[in-house]
């Protein structure tokens, strides 16, 4: 199977949810990385410049907004995929003005993840 | 005081008139069994009633001409002059014939809660405003006051309460059904790869099982709405009277414990779009919660409840004390449900006060003061100007 330029970051609290993406990413060919949370990606000093970012938004400690802040701040621009419990307009709206290109509902629906990484990885050519 | 037309041409039957009118006033003021005061249209006091003078601790002739403002605590103290002048004005109602609960301060310093009745009365080119005040310090009265502001805010509570569980349970089922769809998205992909009669069976079931999760998702999503607080309810509100009416019920004690409470309010922070009953649960629950880590801790015992105007269509609402802070890790938690400091308290409400802050698409954090203590700020967003505010009650 042929890989797809680019790796997943995964950054989620709950390791079921991390281990269960990781298997089901890597079934469809792409290569990934875990993290079990905010502090754990940000000491991550060897981020991919090609790749996505997969962020679940209920977080201890920073949310997944304020995760996403600090690493625009840090100048990273890896496109997001921000995972959240409920997505109502008003999340959407602070979500896209931190730069978060795709908001998805879990839980996640056929199809959806996989479209939206597709396409945030196609940014890259 | 209508002066009869023969007495115009006769000073002195005028000055007897006069005088007269004057003693009758003096003998109502000095029997009128509620406290009473008489301002001019600047705000300075004409009399004071007998009663009023003992509930505030000032003799008639200390406070004679001095402005109004001396009897209220801040923020009223620095605002009570533009109240006027807005009245005067725009001729806006604000609690003129309504009445409303307010804060009055003594001559030592000491506030307390009292009900409050204003009266306008124009002669000749003149304009005054007469305050009746009702003490609401008494039991009684102040029980049944308070359980009228209560009822509301802790019914409130408990909705919100029974709301926060449904969601929590909503968010920890979640986990895993994502988890489960996950894993069995993976193994269709896989099952597809391989050929032969039982693969294709088990492809089948495995995209069953997958639709059985994603049906129970749907299940919680529905609870998760059924339970969500509308966003129908928002209505343009000002923030300066939200925080004054949840001061009003939360600062209840707060002389007898010794804290000192300053408001800085941003006259630029003036109308935000909000449910007024949540909103004002949040700041009853941040305020109380300051003041509790403050009576079990501190000798200096400062509350301050500020605002501020954000560029960005936002204000910032904070509430600092100077309790004994928060350790990095509890913090970090704070605001998820069942987190809690106190040694009683299920360690809901700052959770609940997260739902309502971000259901009102706003951010809720805590910080640390740099001398001590901690800093709860959310913000709201702001109504357009040419919004009114909904009526008050």
């Amino acid at each position: 199977m042929a890989r797809t330029a680019g790796t997943v970051l995964i950054v989620d609290d709950d390791a079921a949810v991390r281990s269960s993406l990781k298997f089901a990413l890597e079934v469809e060919g792409l290569s990934v990385r875990l993290y079990d949370g905010p502090t754990a990606l940000l000491a991550d000093r060897d981020l991919p410049l090609c790749g996505c970012l997969v962020v679940d938004y209920r977080m201890p400690g920073l949310d997944g907004l304020q995760l996403v802040d600090t690493l625009r701040a840090r100048n990273v621009t890896l496109p997001v995929i921000l995972i959240a419990g409920r997505a109502n307009k008003q999340l959407r709206r602070v979500a896209a003005k931190s730069g978060i290109s795709y908001v998805l509902e879990k839980p996640l629906s056929d199809g959806a993840l996989m479209e939206s990484i597709r396409s945030a990885l196609a940014s890259y050519g | 005081m209508t002066v009869p037309t023969n007495m115009q041409k006769d000073p002195a039957a005028l000055v007897t008139a006069l005088e007269a009118a004057e003693a009758r006033l003096r003998s109502i003021m000095q029997t009128v069994p509620d406290a009473m005061i008489i301002i001019d249209e600047r705000g300075r006091i004409e009399s004071l009633s007998t009663t009023a003078e003992r509930l505030f601790g000032y003799s008639m002739d200390e406070v004679a001409g001095k402005n109004i403002k001396l009897l209220m605590p801040t923020p009223h103290r620095e605002q009570h002059d533009n109240y006027l002048k807005r009245y005067l004005t725009t001729g806006e109602r604000r609690i003129i014939g309504i009445g409303r609960v307010v804060v009055g301060q003594r001559k030592d310093g000491t506030t307390f809660p009292m009900h409050l009745t204003i009266g306008e009365l124009r002669s000749a080119n003149k304009h005054y405003f007469t305050g009746f005040i009702r003490d609401l310090t008494d039991q009684q009265v102040t029980e049944s006051r308070l359980k009228e502001l209560q009822s509301e805010v802790t019914h409130m509570s408990r909705f919100t309460a029974l709301g926060e569980m449904a969601s929590t349970l909503a968010h920890e089922i979640n986990q895993p059904l994502t988890a489960i769809a996950n894993y069995l998205k993976g193994c269709q992909r896989l099952l597809e790869r391989i050929d032969g009669e039982p693969a294709l069976v088990l492809h089948d079931a495995v995209s069953k099982a997958a639709d059985q999760a994603l049906r129970a998702g749907d299940i919680i999503r529905r609870l998760r709405e059924f339970v969500a607080r509308g966003e129908g309810e928002r209505r343009v509100e000002s923030l300066p009277k939200l925080i004054e009416d949840a001061s009003t019920l939360a600062l209840i004690g707060v002389k007898e414990n010794g804290i000192a409470v300053s408001f800085r309010l941003d006259p630029a922070a003036a109308l935000v779009l909000a449910d007024r009953i949540q909103i004002q649960q949040v700041l009853v629950n941040l305020i109380r919660n300051a003041m509790e880590t403050m009576i079990e801790s501190g000798s200096r015992r400062e509350l301050e409840i500020g605002t501020v105007a954000n560029a960005d269509e936002t204000v910032e609402v904070r509430v600092s004390d100077t309790g004994a802070g928060l350790a990095p890790e509890v913090a970090a938690h704070l605001f998820q449900p069942f987190v809690t400091t106190k040694r009683k308290g299920m360690g809901l409400g700052l959770s609940i006060c997260r739902t309502i802050v971000e259901a009102h698409g706003g951010r809720i954090w805590v910080d640390s003061r740099p001398s001590g203590g901690t800093i709860f700020r959310f913000t709201l967003r702001t109504a357009p100007i040419d919004e009114e505010p909904a009526r008050a009650g």
